[in-house]
């Protein structure tokens, strides 16, 4: 008897940068992995700067802070504050929709479908705009703050 | 059971972070905006504001909390990753135990700096 396989749905380390046949939220599930790893990065560099320098004393300190005011310095500083208002939105959107919230009420299936996906893309749109309007912010204040 | 209860601190923590961190970003990148609302933000990286903060037991707890939910939250998230590739279980229990032992080296030394600096 032939056995019907299972569709395999598993796309591997590919998966990381590549969607398949699936829709947006796997493009933001794949940008929530990568900022979060960015973070991660990020986040031991700055123990490193918060710990082993500040505790060596006022000059030490101040060389670092002064590193820090390059421009190049300044651009991957904001990358991380995008990367974090953008990790930080999607998880309270993943977070909501974990909780069952965002999903709308179950209806009975009759055509036309509304299925959750469906009821739960307006809030993910929104979420989105949410996040590029603050980038926008944080983009404002770094201009104007002084490179 | 044991990863439920683990998934379930990655969501806590994840809100607590959002908050935390939020107000730390907005206080260190959002000068000319909060300049704006009448909150002087400006030199709040330099060493004699960063040490009147440091000698405040409020600021220090604040910091050692965040550490401790940043650790969880981004070492459980890349412990996540890793097991997604599926490891026998050997490799999944060596690196479970890799990561607890560096985020527990990492959260000791990275709160000893600001309870030192209390009486700095």
């Amino acid at each position: 008897m032939r056995q019907v396989q299972p569709r395999q749905n598993h796309l591997g380390i590919s998966g990381w940068i590549w969607a398949g046949n699936y829709k947006l939220e796997r493009y933001l599930y794949i940008l929530h992995r990568v900022t979060g790893l960015g973070i991660l990065l990020f986040l031991l560099l700055h123990l490193t700067m918060t710990t082993v320098f500040r505790i060596q004393g006022q000059d030490i300190w101040e060389a670092t802070m002064s590193i820090l005011h390059n421009p190049w310095f300044k651009i991957g500083e904001y990358l991380v504050v995008v990367a974090l208002v953008y990790h930080s939105l999607n998880g309270l959107r993943l977070i909501l929709q974990e909780l069952g919230f965002l999903m709308g009420k179950p209806t009975p299936p009759i055509y036309p479908y509304r299925d959750s996906l469906r009821k739960k893309r307006p809030w993910t749109m929104a979420i989105i705009g949410i996040i590029l309007i603050l980038c926008l912010v944080f983009f404002y204040d770094f201009v104007t703050g002084g490179w | 059971m044991r990863n439920t209860y683990l998934w379930f601190i990655q969501l806590v923590t994840g809100v607590l972070i959002a908050v935390l961190a939020g107000i730390h970003m907005v206080l260190m990148h959002l000068d000319a905006i909060l300049g704006f609302f009448g909150v002087d933000a400006t030199g709040i990286t330099s060493w004699e504001s960063m040490i009147q903060r440091s000698n405040q037991g409020i600021w220090a707890s604040l910091y050692i909390a965040l550490l401790a939910v940043v650790l969880y939250h981004a070492l459980n998230g890349l412990r996540n990753i890793i097991l997604e590739m599926t490891p026998s279980a050997r490799t999944e229990r060596i690196i479970t135990r890799t990561i607890v032992a560096f985020g527990i080296i990492a959260f000791v030394w990275s709160a000893y700096v600001p309870i030192s600096l209390l009486s700095a």
